[in-house]
C-alpha cells in the first residue's frame, strides 16, 4: 500500500490524563488489519481537512488496540483531544526507530521524563515490567510542571513497587491546596539521591529538549558514557518516511533515523537545544 | 546507417523533421525563451526551441517534481471519509534539451523520492517522461559544473550518470548533432531517421567543443574534502555574517534548486465540506516556520536556515545519499536578490582553514 494513504481508526475509549492531554485507545477500522510497531515509534495521526501531526504510541504492540496519549497545543492535537468514543481518525505509520531493546537487556535502566516525555517511554517501561527478569535495576525519574500534569499516575505508582525498581517523582511548582508532598525541582536534582546512578546502566530519556539538554549535561558531568544516552527528540514531520525534509539534525532525519537517538549521533549538530 | 545504440549524426534538417513527427504523437516539453528568461515549458512547434539555452528558471527535474501535486481525496460518505487516491498520467512525454547538471540534478534528487520509500507520483511522472540530454555549451557565469564533474558534457559522477539518467543524449557539431542512444525506448524515438556514421573529425570536433567549453567557466568551487570542511566550521562567522546582513529568507534558491525536496502537505476542504483534497506543495527551510513546532523553533535565525541549506547541499547529503546534493547548476546564486554564493562561502571558509 502507497505509504501516504492513512488508514481509518476508530476511537475505543478517551481517558483525560490532566486537564490538557487525553488518552485515546484506537483500533483499525479495519478488522483485518493489525498494527505492529516498536516502543518509540510513531504514527502519523490525523483527520482530514485538518492534518497530520507526529504522535508516539503510548501503549505498548501486540495488541488489538494501541493508544495515542495527545496533549492539545496546535490545530491537529486540540481537534484530536476533542474525539469521543467511535469517533473515527486516519493513521499512517509505524514510523522511525524504537527504544534500544536489545541492547537494554541485562543492563541497569535510568528512565529520565519530562512532562510529556513519559508517553512514549511508557510502552518501553511496560514491556521490561512484562520481561523483568531480563534486565537489571530500574531507575524511573520524572518530573511534571506540577502534580497534576504528573501523567499515567496510577501506572507509576505500581511501577514503584516492584522488586529492584526506584521511582522518584518530582514537580516545578506547587499550586495553592495541592496535596503534594514530595519534592520540587528540576529531574536533574534527583541524579544525587541514592542509588540512582548505577554502573553499567543505559539511559532513556524524553521530555523538552532544553530538559534532554541538562540530562544529558548532568549524566556527562558524572561520568555516565554518551554512547549509553537515548533520547526521543520531537521535531515538525510531514511525512514520516525522509521525504518532507522538515525533521532534519544536520545529515540525520529524526523521523526515520530516530526518533529515538544514541546521544553520539546528535552530539556536534546545529539547531538542536542539546 | 548505423547501428542500433551506436552513436550517429543527424543533420539538423533532420532532427527538426523528426521532431515535428514526435510532436504529433507526444507532448515535448523543452527550453523556451519566455521574456528573455529559457524556461521549460510545453511547445507547439519546434521553432519554439531555444537550443544555446545557457539555464533555464525551473530545473527539468521540477518539471517531474512539481510544485504542487493533489494527492488524495477524503469524500465524506455518511459521516466518514472515503479515501480516493489520486494517480498520476501516464501518456508519454519527452523532455528535451535536458544539460547534464540537469540530468545529474534529476538523479540525485530521486535519491530522495525514489529510495526506500517511494513517492508514487514522482515515480509516475518520471517514468512517463524520456529525457533528451543535450550537452551544455553555453555556461552562465553563476555555472559551476565542471567543479563538481556533472558538467557541462555528460559524463558519470558519483555513482551516476549514463545511461539511467536519459534515454538520448545530442551534441551540437557543425555536421549536425551527433546522437547516444542510451535506452529502448530512446531507440525507438529516432526509429525512420537516417542517422551517419560520426567521422574521426566529428569526434575530434566534440573533444574540441567540450574542451572549449570548460574554458568559458569563471566560477569554480573545490570540492575536495569539502563535506568534512564544512563540518568542521558549522559555527564560522561567515554564516552569521552572510545569513543576517544579506539573506532575506525569501525562499529563491531552494524554489530553482533541482535537488530541493522538502515539502509541505495541506488539506483544503471544497465549498460544499463534503471533499476534502490533500495536496503536496514544495516548503523551503528557508522558510521561518519550517522547523517550527509548538514550543519554539529550532532555526529561529536567518544564520541558521542559510547554513542548513548551504550544509545540506554540500555536506550532510553526502552521509544521506552518498553524493553531493549540489550538482553547480548556479541557480541559487543568480536567482539570490542579494547576491549570496554558496561557493564564496565554502571559500571562505577554506581559506581561513589555510591561514590557520
Amino acid at each position: 500500500m502507497n505509504w501516504i494513504l492513512p488508514r481509518e481508526a476508530v476511537v475505543v475509549a478517551v481517558k483525560t490524563e490532566t486537564p490538557d492531554t487525553k488518552t485515546l485507545t484506537l483500533r483499525l477500522r479495519n478488522s483485518h488489519e493489525r498494527l505492529d510497531f516498536k516502543p518509540g515509534q510513531f504514527n502519523m495521526v490525523g483527520l482530514p481537512g485538518i492534518g497530520e501531526a507526529p504522535i508516539t504510541f503510548s501503549s505498548p504492540s501486540g495488541n488489538e488496540t494501541f493508544q495515542h496519549t495527545v496533549r492539545a497545543v496546535g490545530r491537529v492535537t486540540r481537534a484530536l483531544t476533542a474525539l469521543k468514543g467511535s469517533d473515527v481518525l486516519h493513521v499512517r505509520g509505524p514510523f522511525g526507530s524504537g527504544w534500544p531493546e536489545d541492547e537494554a537487556v541485562g543492563k541497569n535502566l535510568l528512565i529520565v521524563a519530562g512532562g510529556m516525555g513519559m508517553v512514549p517511554l511508557r510502552p518501553f517501561l511496560l514491556h521490561v515490567f512484562e520481561n523483568r527478569i531480563k534486565f537489571g535495576r530500574i531507575v524511573v525519574l520524572y518530573g511534571a510542571r506540577t502534580p497534576d500534569d504528573m501523567l499515567f499516575r496510577d501506572e507509576v505508582t505500581v511501577w514503584a513497587e516492584q522488586a529492584d525498581t526506584k521511582v522518584l517523582l518530582t514537580v516545578d511548582e506547587v499550586p495553592v491546596g495541592s496535596t503534594w508532598t514530595g519534592p520540587t525541582g528540576v529531574v536533574t536534582e534527583l541524579f544525587d539521591h541514592p542509588g540512582v546512578l548505577l554502573d553499567d546502566a543505559l539511559a532513556l530519556t524524553c521530555g523538552p529538549e532544553l530538559m534532554m539538554r541538562f540530562v544529558v549535561r548532568g549524566l556527562l558531568l558524572r561520568q555516565f558514557p554518551a554512547s549509553r544516552i537515548y533520547l526521543s527528540l520531537e521535531r515538525r514531520m510531514r511525512c514520516g518516511v525522509a521525504q518532507c525534509g522538515h525533521c532534519q539534525i544536520g545529515p540525520k532525519y529524526v523521523c526515520q533515523d530516530g526518533p529515538v537517538f544514541c546521544y553520539t549521533d546528535l552530539r556536534g549538530w546545529p539547531d538542536t537545544l542539546l | 546507417m548505423v547501428e542500433p545504440f551506436a552513436p550517429g549524426i543527424l543533420s539538423k534538417e533532420a532532427l527538426d523533421a523528426r521532431l515535428d513527427a514526435l510532436l504529433k504523437e507526444y507532448e515535448i516539453v523543452a527550453p523556451v525563451n519566455r521574456r528573455g528568461q529559457a524556461h521549460f515549458s510545453k511547445i507547439i512547434e519546434i521553432s519554439e526551441i531555444e537550443w544555446g539555452y545557457s539555464s533555464s528558471v525551473i530545473p527539468p527535474s521540477k518539471v517531474i517534481y512539481q510544485a504542487e501535486q493533489l494527492l488524495m481525496r477524503f469524500v465524506n460518505q455518511d459521516g466518514s471519509y472515503l479515501v480516493v487516491e489520486q494517480h498520476p498520467p501516464s501518456r508519454q512525454r519527452i523532455l528535451l534539451g535536458v544539460h547534464p547538471c540537469d540530468i545529474h540534478g534529476i538523479l540525485v534528487l530521486e535519491r530522495t523520492l525514489v529510495g526506500r520509500w517511494q513517492d508514487s507520483w514522482y515515480a509516475g511522472e518520471r517514468k512517463r517522461s524520456l529525457i533528451i540530454g543535450l550537452n551544455c555549451q553555453n555556461p552562465g557565469p553563476d555555472c559551476f559544473c565542471s567543479s563538481f564533474g556533472t558538467g557541462p558534457f555528460y559524463a558519470p559522477w558519483m555513482g551516476q550518470g549514463p545511461p539511467e539518467g536519459c534515454d538520448l543524449f545530442m551534441t551540437e557539431l557543425m555536421s549536425g548533432y551527433l546522437i547516444e542512444t542510451f535506452t529502448e525506448a530512446g531507440r525507438r524515438l529516432l526509429e525512420g531517421s537516417e542517422l551517419t556514421k560520426p567521422t574521426d573529425s566529428d569526434l575530434v570536433e566534440k573533444d574540441e567543443r567540450h574542451k572549449k567549453t570548460l574554458d568559458q567557466f569563471t566560477k569554480h568551487l573545490n570540492t575536495d574534502g569539502l563535506d568534512a570542511l564544512l563540518n568542521r566550521h558549522l559555527e564560522h562567522p561567515v554564516w552569521e555574517r552572510v545569513g543576517e546582513d544579506r539573506c532575506l529568507s525569501c525562499t529563491n534558491c531552494t524554489m530553482v534548486c533541482p535537488t530541493c525536496y522538502c515539502y509541505d502537505i495541506v488539506d483544503r476542504a471544497q465549498l460544499d465540506l463534503k471533499t476534502i483534497l490533500r495536496w503536496r506543495r514544495w516548503d523551503s527551510c528557508q522558510d521561518q516556520h519550517f522547523a517550527e513546532v509548538h514550543f519554539g523553533n529550532f532555526r529561529p535565525s536567518r544564520k541558521a536556515r542559510l547554513r542548513q541549506f548551504v550544509c545540506h547541499k554540500l555536506s550532510y547529503w553526502m552521509e544521506q545519499y552518498g553524493c553531493y546534493g549540489c550538482v553547480g547548476c548556479g541557480r541559487c546564486i543568480h536567482w539570490c536578490p542579494t547576491g549570496i554564493d554558496l561557493t564564496e562561502i565554502a571559500a571562505e571558509i577554506r581559506r581561513e582553514e589555510i591561514r590557520l
